[in-house]
């Protein structure tokens, strides 16, 4: 299935960079280049590499809130450099402490100062100002070369839940085609605040898109105190997996797929909405049977229709359970999914057809719905077998709780403290934001600084994504 | 028999495709006409029998299709074949409809495409012609699950109701043990592709050749008058080529000796042919009519041996109505018999895929009836206190 990615804020933007980079490096084609980044903070736009400048969209120029990190340079941060640095500064700092309440002082860390500075109501202020910017922006997308089109965001963030709110407002405004979200929430470590935007960008986004795809930043760090040094992991797991999903189907093969998977089955699969889940496992097969000799055979035509050695079937089975079983993008309860779809990809002589079939039946026993829909991918030249679960709509999600047992005192303290110029009432004028002064310092733990790009290619190597 | 073929669907066009490549391996000459349909681009390029312009993609303006499938759902299928009726009728101008006996349309019940736009394309046929149109069905295997068994019930009533004939063939019948899939579905098909064309394709030999004891398509057609649901059985043996082989002089020696042996082998393959795997399981006993092609070199088709095959399956399916005949091949190396059981109304197998879907429907709808307000429920706090951002 094409798709369109669409990444907003830091981690929005190196979802998709990250994406396009694994796309060149296996060969598989989703996005046919229609990708852009959209984002309140040049930085993490600079570091990408996979996008071309022209696929950067800097928001926020004209909004006294948003501040650059090098005032200095507007050329390159801001081609609207006329507005006053200090009046930035002075703004942005005001607002972006909305959520961060007194009680969870000690998690602002996660936030800095640049761009909207973690605050999705300015966010999505920058984004309503920048409408004409965004739609600019938009026809670099090419709609009719894609079936659908995906926004990218950490939904804790300010730019990602704040301007992607507004942008798939516009997007299902404007586009026939499916719109989806893909949204990463915040670990238990990260502030309150992250957790109160996340909170809220879900009740926004959710209802609104066709379907919010969502990855846990808390099951998938391994290090509890640095969330940010596992970005890399995560979002190599995360592309991993969108892939195998989007890239179904999309891979030049001269193996026919006898079961192909259709963009209409991605697209039925999803549309009941809600929230989906992805799990994914992998097993080693016996290259010697199944590679050279196999085929050679084949040709010979001495391979009798059951002389070949498919894997066997209860491997199948095992590895298709293995993947409803393992460590989901965002963990919940299997049995609350609404439709699963079931995609194998491997070498076309090793399907085997039982395996696959019970495989297929054992998905609607665990997850009691009927809603199944399996095909295989045929790949070639790979030693392994890959089975990728997707679950839509479910509907039982701790983490989801969990967000909303944070957001709900982190709201109230924010409405309480900061009065009403902080809260979805804000309007976009200098004069009425201009009521605090703190000084913006420069945050060393910005996560988008720490992230290294050039290992980022490397390391994807070694990522396992079939824990458990 | 002279046909006009329509593949709906994946498995419909595969099977198509599969039909007229049999056909053409054996010099038979059946499919006179043949189109495939579906909603998907990529599987409208699989079969490798068809020109270009004898595959019709429909949908591809819908919205939910775009060429890019309908993922299983037969409500868009049916909708979809039903905007495009035009063009499926276009397609079908070529045809000179007054060359052929019959239309066969050929699908798998469990997708959504082949279960859903079959039904639609079968209406238009019969509105447009005189001729019967037959019904090929590919049942789902019961490990398919709940979904495609309720495609497959729903569509199986529709296909019933609106065809003269459907040939029923059950995927779970057909697995063997060590097959991938691709094995699995070409073996399938290959299996189904012989059974039908062995049947379907007699009746057409050279007027100044055929004997009293050919078939002829006016029988096979009468056979498939019934409606309902038919099963094919099959069953074959290598003999050798009448005029140099060990028979020619075996005859020779010993006529009559000769004649009982073949007679009991006529038997027997029939036999064969009726307690094999038939194309939906089935109890041989509820048809209505049962019909018996030998196709092979007329000089190894014992005469005594047809009519007491003949007789058997009288016996057999509790009818009387039990017709047999030759379909000539003299430079065939086999020699195969097809039975036809036709409208059999004891089929398990269908009953299960029934039963089936009727859980599935259960589910779904309790599925649907909870899903708005679940997903409300989980986007919002317990006091819902969160506001949205926009
Ligand atoms: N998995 C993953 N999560 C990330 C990444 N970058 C940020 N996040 C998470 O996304 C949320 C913050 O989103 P960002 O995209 O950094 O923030 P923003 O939208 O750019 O705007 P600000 O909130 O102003 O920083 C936090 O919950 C982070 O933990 C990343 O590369 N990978
Ligand atoms: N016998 C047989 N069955 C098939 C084949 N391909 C798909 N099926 C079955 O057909 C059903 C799916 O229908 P399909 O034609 O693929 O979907 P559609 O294109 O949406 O109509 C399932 O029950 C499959 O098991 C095939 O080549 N042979
Ligand atoms: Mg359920
Ligand atoms: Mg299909």
């Amino acid at each position: 299935m094409k798709v369109a990615l669409l990444g907003v804020g830091g981690c929005g933007t190196r979802l998709v960079d990250q994406f396009v980079r694994t796309e060149h490096r296996t060969g598989r084609s989703v996005t046919n280049g229609n990708v852009l980044a959209f984002h309140t903070e040049s930085q993490p736009l600079s570091q990408t590499t996979a996008l071309s400048t022209d696929q950067h969209i800097l928001l926020g120029d004209t909004h006294p809130a948003v501040l650059r990190r090098d005032t200095n340079s507007p050329a390159t941060d801001s081609p609207n450099s006329s507005h006053d640095p200090q009046l930035q500064s002075e703004t942005s700092t005001t607002t972006s402490k909305q959520g961060a309440s007194s009680n969870s002082r000690t998690r602002e860390y996660d936030i800095n100062e640049y761009g909207v500075g973690g605050d999705p109501d300015v966010g999505a202020q920058v984004a309503k100002a920048e409408r004409p910017e965004i739609r600019r922006a938009l026809d670099k997308i090419d709609e009719t070369e894609v079936a659908a089109t995906m926004i990218v965001a950490g939904l804790g963030g300010g730019t990602g839940a704040g301007v992607g709110s507004v942008l798939l407002e516009e997007l299902t405004d404007i586009y026939e085609t499916e719109v989806y979200t893909l949204g990463v929430l915040p670990a238990d470590t990260e502030s309150d605040q992250r957790a109160l935007t996340a909170a809220r960008g879900l009740r926004t986004l959710v209802p609104r898109a066709a379907s919010t795809l969502l990855v846990d930043n808390d099951s998938w760090s391994r290090d509890r105190d640095a969330v940010a040094d596992c970005y890399q992991s995560i979002n190599q797991m995360t592309v991993d997996r969108l892939l195998s999903v989007f890239g179904a189907g999309e891979a030049n093969t001269t193996f026919e797929s006898e079961l192909r998977i259709d963009p209409a089955d991605i697209s039925r699969t999803l549309a009941v909405g809600g929230v989906t889940t992805v799990g994914r496992a992998t097993v080693e097969i016996d290259s010697n049977a199944h590679g050279l000799l196999a085929r050679i055979l084949r040709l010979l035509g001495r391979s009798q229709p059951s002389g070949s050695t498919p894997v066997d079937a209860s491997k199948i089975k095992t590895l298709i359970s293995r993947a409803v079983q393992s460590k989901l993008t965002l963990p919940c309860e299997i049995t609350s999914a609404d439709r699963v779809l079931l995609i194998l990809s491997g070498p076309p002589d090793t399907i085997s057809r039982k395996g696959f079939e019970t495989g297929r039946y054992l998905l609607e026993e665990e997850t009691q719905t009927v809603e199944v829909l399996a095909g295989d991918e045929p790949i070639q030249n790979t030693t392994e077998l890959t089975a990728t679960v997707v679950l839509a709509n479910v509907t039982s999600v701790p983490q989801i709780d969990e967000l909303q047992r944070r957001a709900v005192p982190t709201e109230d303290a924010v409405t309480t403290t900061s009065g009403p110029s902080t809260t979805t009432e804000q309007t976009a004028t200098t004069d009425e934001m201009n009521t605090q002064t703190v000084e913006p310092s420069a945050d060393a733990d910005s996560t988008s600084a720490e992230f290294d790009f050039t290992n980022a290619e490397t390391a994807s190597e070694t990522t396992d994504s079939t824990e458990q | 028999m002279k046909l006009a073929t329509i593949g709906v669907g994946n498995a419909g066009s595969k099977l198509i495709d599969q039909m007229i490549e049999f056909e053409f391996e054996t010099g038979r000459n059946l499919c006179r006409h043949a189109l495939v349909i579906n909603t998907a681009r990529t599987d409208l390029a699989k079969p490798q029998q068809l020109d270009e312009d004898r595959r019709v993609l429909i949908g591809d303006t819908h919205q939910k299709a775009r060429g890019h499938g309908v993922g299983g759902d037969a409500k868009i299928g049916a909708e979809v074949a039903q905007t495009d009726i035009d063009e499926i009728r276009r397609v079908f101008d070529d045809v000179e409809i007054h060359e052929v006996d019959a239309v066969l349309v050929a699908a798998g019940l469990g997708g959504g495409t082949g279960s859903g736009a079959a039904p639609v394309v079968i209406d238009e046929l019969q509105k447009m012609y005189d001729e019967p149109v037959y019904g090929l069905g590919v049942l789902p295997g019961t490990y398919e699950g709940g979904r495609p068994a309720l495609n497959a019930a729903r569509s199986l009533q529709s296909f019933v109701n609106k065809v003269d004939n459907f040939i029923a063939f059950d995927n779970d019948a057909w697995r063997s043990r060590g097959q991938t899939i691709e094995q699995g579905y070409e073996e399938m098909n290959e299996e189904l592709a012989t059974r039908i064309v062995t049947l379907l394709a007699a009746g057409e030999v050279d007027e100044s050749e055929v004997g009293e004891n050919a078939m002829d398509s006016s029988d096979i057609m009468r056979t498939l008058d019934t409606g309902g649901v038919s099963s094919i059985g099959y069953a074959s043996t290598d003999v050798t080529p009448a005029k140099e082989g060990l028979l020619a002089n075996f005859k020779e020696v010993d006529d009559s000796q000769s004649e009982s042996t073949d007679a009991a082998k006529i038997k027997g393959l029939v036999r064969r042919a009726t307690n094999s795997r038939l194309t939906v399981p089935c109890d041989v006993s509820s048809a209505d009519r049962a019909l018996i092609v030998f196709a092979g070199p007329p000089d190894v088709i014992s005469r005594k041996g047809v009519e007491s095959a003949r007789e058997w399956l009288e016996q057999e399916a509790d009818t009387v109505d039990v017709l047999a005949g030759d379909d000539p091949r003299p430079d065939s190396s086999t020699l195969a018999a097809v039975v036809l059981l036709s409208n059999v109304t004891d089929t398990p197998r269908i009953n299960e895929i029934q039963d089936q879907a009727v859980d599935a429907q259960n589910k779904i709808q309790e599925q649907d009836a909870v899903r708005e307000e679940e997903i409300q429920s989980l986007i919002t706090d317990d006091d819902n206190d969160l506001d949205p951002i926009v």
